[in-house]
């Protein structure tokens, strides 16, 4: 007996539905969907990425052509404007939304409405929706998602990025859930949300793909940047929601009060804002090209992963795939689940927590590198794209019809 | 295109995706403007005459203007019969700025042609200057001419499900799993916003008992805007399904997928309206095949022609029997075909008539005490009782402000003015004593244990 799969057909145009897409992005979600395009093209997909305009999730700038282009590794691209005004209605709804206040199903409408939107992309669905045998849309609060998922629910995919957060119990999402072709999930603990929030429609987990380096070059990345002595990194967004500003102030007392060797190094988009105290310890590598972005991680002490909003993060696997130690917010549930599960993690739940996390890391680095050593292998075994991919493919072929 | 738009839970949206969506099939170059921010290409708040005014700005722009109305789309609500006119001299000034202006009308009171006085003088002038008003049947056509004087040669008639599309691929058997609905019930649905003239509680009433039977009643849908009556009507709504066995209410948010799944779940789509004029949820039910039951009222006769699957019923008896008979259960008809079965009796036969007609009409306004589990008339006299019981507060006509009208030059105007101003204070009042007379009203009927 054999368990080998059928092969796959791939029949059918698959489209890839970002809200922004292009080189210098930062943002987990839109990253996964470019690559994942590209391995699909490669692997005899017709693919099409169908994005907006713009590269700036704040305010939603049109800075790049309308129209169709290549991209550098030669995915078909088609861009359409975004719309976006911010008006005090959608801040109001925005903040009693995250304040978990009951909000009326009409203003959730108002709500997602009044964010960025894209009618033109939505018309060109609406015309050419049955040119595509997929669409994958990420994530699933986006107005594109929404409003383009449900003009062609059986068409749609959600590469879910579902986190345990305010807009997850919005009652305007359920359709989504439950009503499309079929949901993508990264980790257990979405999948467990998911089941949580919604009663689901077609899903699977699929995990998420990551990138293996062929090689780190640490000391290099060192020289290059200027960077001495031992050293946190974080990289990603910097804002509240990815609970930059709160880390900036924990590390900064506990680095005060525990007199801790470490400077911090970020890498990516947005403003700084460390306290006047503390501004010495940071250090704004800005956006990196890939393999000093891997470097970066190989060079760093610990990775600090301060959101508790992550629906599978990247960068911790990509720490780990460079044997650094990950210490994270243990309110996400998804990375507290990969530190458990790969046994490569620290979790803190309070200021507290991280400061003994890294007074550890300080005082025992060799512990900390046995600890850390674990993560590769996590990776390696579970979320390498052609596994992933895989069951990505078998998703879409059992979901969809050409 | 002018009209409410997706991503939007209202059916004229749905309607307006799908008919831009096969007219730019057809070639044409369709921009839509919507009445506030959606996957139009436009939006501008129409309502009043600032709107209106807006929008006439901008109509000269395209070669042809078709909107898809509605008299909330531009009438402020609530309106007087000169504010009325206003907004109607508004629409005529418009439409006189267009090139070809093509209105698709969703609702209507035909009444308003039909009165003397500005406002109806107004309306009728405007729905003259519109080139093609698009109508659904000929019979709303016929009233449409005699209430308006519109030539009938520009009405152009459109099936209402015309444009409609499938917007679920799912079968029974997964809608029914998804839907948490086991796969051997019989299942009766309606499903559409919640509001009193959708007359939901109805179906319900009318249900009770068909659970023992293995059905179960599916009452799905949202409140469209935020009423203080509609709330009212939904938590009436909840009252009276908790109240009933197998019967479920799910109040949310709808999705077009999720509409049609409901449907595609179910076995019988029941739709009690009150008063409507015509309906989607009707054609929706036909793609996929569904067995409808409706009331016959606005111009459904006529929508629904001699469609097969559809069973049009004269009032809450005959839905009752109807869905009885759908199930093979239908003894009801005893009480549903009316036969006045006053036998021999105890007491006077006027007072058995009396009993009578008093328990039907206790059931009519939607009493319980009269009906057995099976639907049947079973105690005349506890219904006539019940009936007596609470006589003296029906007698008591609903609670509204008095008209703010005057034979004294200026007082008409004042009285409007103080109207507005206290609105937002005494409308609540109103509306609580309405709901507070109709609860104790049905507390009084309610069967006795």
């Amino acid at each position: 007996m054999t368990d080998a799969q059928p092969p796959v057909v791939r029949e059918g145009r698959i489209g890839l539905v970002p809200a922004r897409f292009g080189d210098g992005m930062v943002g987990g979600a839109e990253i996964v969907l470019h690559q994942m395009a590209k391995r699909l093209q490669d692997r005899g997909w017709d693919v099409e990425i169908l994005t907006t305009t713009a590269m700036n999730h704040h305010t939603w700038e049109s800075e790049l052509p309308a129209g169709e282009s290549v991209s550098d590794d030669g995915l078909k691209v088609t861009r359409f404007p975004a719309v976006f005004q911010q008006t005090v209605e959608r801040q109001t709804l925005e903040a009693a939304i995250m304040a978990g206040h009951p909000v009326s199903i009409a203003d959730q409408q108002r709500w997602i409405n009044s964010g960025m939107r894209s009618p033109e992309l939505f018309h060109h669905l609406l015309d050419h929706g049955d040119d595509y045998r997929a669409l994958i849309f990420t994530p699933y609060p986006s107005w594109i998602a929404y409003a383009c998922s449900q003009l062609l629910p059986e068409r749609s995919v959600l590469w879910t990025c579902l986190h345990d957060e305010p807009y997850a119990y919005l009652e305007l999402f359920q359709p989504v859930f439950t009503g499309v072709a079929g949901l993508l999930l990264q980790t257990e603990p979405e999948h467990e949300l998911a089941h949580r929030v919604a009663e689901l429609g077609p899903h699977a987990l699929v995990g998420c793909g990551v990138e293996i380096p062929q090689s780190y070059d640490p000391e290099g990345f060192r020289k290059r940047y200027g960077i001495e002595g031992r050293f946190l990194l974080y990289a990603g967004r910097r804002e509240g929601a990815k609970g930059w500003e709160q880390l900036l102030d924990q590390l900064g007392r506990a680095t005060e009060r525990r007199d801790l060797p470490f400077t911090l190094v970020t890498m990516g988009g947005g403003d700084i804002n460390a306290p006047e105290w503390f501004k010495d310890k940071v250090i704004d590598v800005g956006f990196l090209p890939d393999d000093e972005r891997d470097n970066a991680f190989a060079a760093a002490d610990a990775y600090i992963q301060p959101s508790k909003f992550e629906a599978f993060s990247r960068t911790v696997m990509e720490a780990w795939l460079a044997g650094t130690l990950v210490i994270a917010n243990g309110g996400s549930e998804v990375v507290a689940d990969h530190c458990a599960r790969s046994g490569a993690g620290l979790v803190y739940e309070d200021e507290l927590e991280l400061e003994e996390a890294l007074v550890f890391l300080a005082e025992a680095p060799e512990a900390a590198a046995e600890v850390a050593a674990n993560g590769r292998a996590y990776v390696l075994d579970n979320y390498r794209w052609e596994v992933v991919l895989d069951k990505v493919e078998d998703a879409l072929v059992r979901w969809t019809a050409v | 295109m002018v009209t409410p738009y997706a991503p939007l839970r209202d059916g004229i949206a749905a309607y307006a995706v799908q008919q831009v969506g096969a007219l730019r099939a057809e070639g044409h170059d369709v921009e839509v403007l919507s009445n506030g921010p959606s996957a139009a290409h436009h939006h501008l708040d129409l309502t009043g005459l600032r709107g209106i005014g807006a929008l006439a700005k901008r109509v000269r722009a395209y070669d042809k203007v078709i909107i898809q109305f509605h008299p909330d789309l531009f009438y402020p609500h609530p309106t007087t019969p000169d504010k009325h006119a206003a907004v109607s001299a508004a629409l005529l000034a418009m439409a006189k700025a267009s090139r070809h202006l093509e209105i698709v009308v969703h609702e209507i009171d035909y009444r308003l042609g039909q009165r003397k006085g500005l406002d109806a003088f107004a309306a009728k002038a405007f729905w003259r200057q519109v080139n093609t008003i698009v109508l659904h049947t000929a019979a709303e056509r016929d009233d449409f001419v005699t209430s308006f004087g519109v030539k009938p040669e520009r009405i152009s008639l459109v099936a209402h499900g015309a444009s409609f599309v499938k917007r679920t691929r799912a079968d029974r058997a997964t809608a029914r799993r998804t839907l948490g609905i086991a796969p051997e019930a019989f299942v009766f649905l309606s499903i559409g916003f919640i509001q009193p003239h959708k007359g939901f509680d109805r179906a319900v009433r009318a249900f009770n008992g068909l659970a023992e039977h293995g059905c179960e009643l599916h009452i799905v849908g949202s409140i469209r805007v935020d009423d203080p009556d509609f709330a009212s009507y939904l938590g009436e709504l909840e009252g009276l399904i908790e109240t009933t066995n197998g019967a479920y209410l799910h109040s949310g948010y709808v999705s077009d997928e999720l509409f049609d799944r409901w449907i595609v779940a179910a076995d019988v789509v029941v739709l009690p309206y009150r008063n409507i004029w015509s309906s989607g949820v009707l054609e929706r039910a036909m793609l996929y095949d569904r067995r409808v039951l409706l009331t016959a009222v606005g111009a459904l006769a006529h929508q629904v022609g001699d469609r097969p699957l559809v069973t049009m019923v004269g009032g809450d008896a005959e839905l009752m029997a109807a869905m009885r008979a759908l199930i093979g259960q239908s003894d009801g008809d005893e009480f549903v075909s009316s036969p006045w079965e006053l036998g021999d009796g105890d007491g006077p036969l006027r007072s058995r008539v009396q009993d009578e007609l008093v328990a039907r009409a206790q059931i009519r306004r939607g009493g319980r005490s009269a009906v057995s589990e099976r639907g049947a008339l079973v105690d005349r006299t506890a219904a006539a009782s019940a009936s007596r019981r609470s006589a003296a507060l029906r007698r008591l006509p609903p609670l509204a402000p008095p008209p703010a009208v005057s034979g004294r030059r200026g007082a008409s105007t004042f009285k409007r003015l103080v109207r507005r101003a206290t609105a937002w204070e005494v409308d609540p009042v109103i509306h609580q004593v309405n709901a507070l007379r109709d609860a104790v009203v049905q507390a009084i009927e309610e069967p006795r244990p």
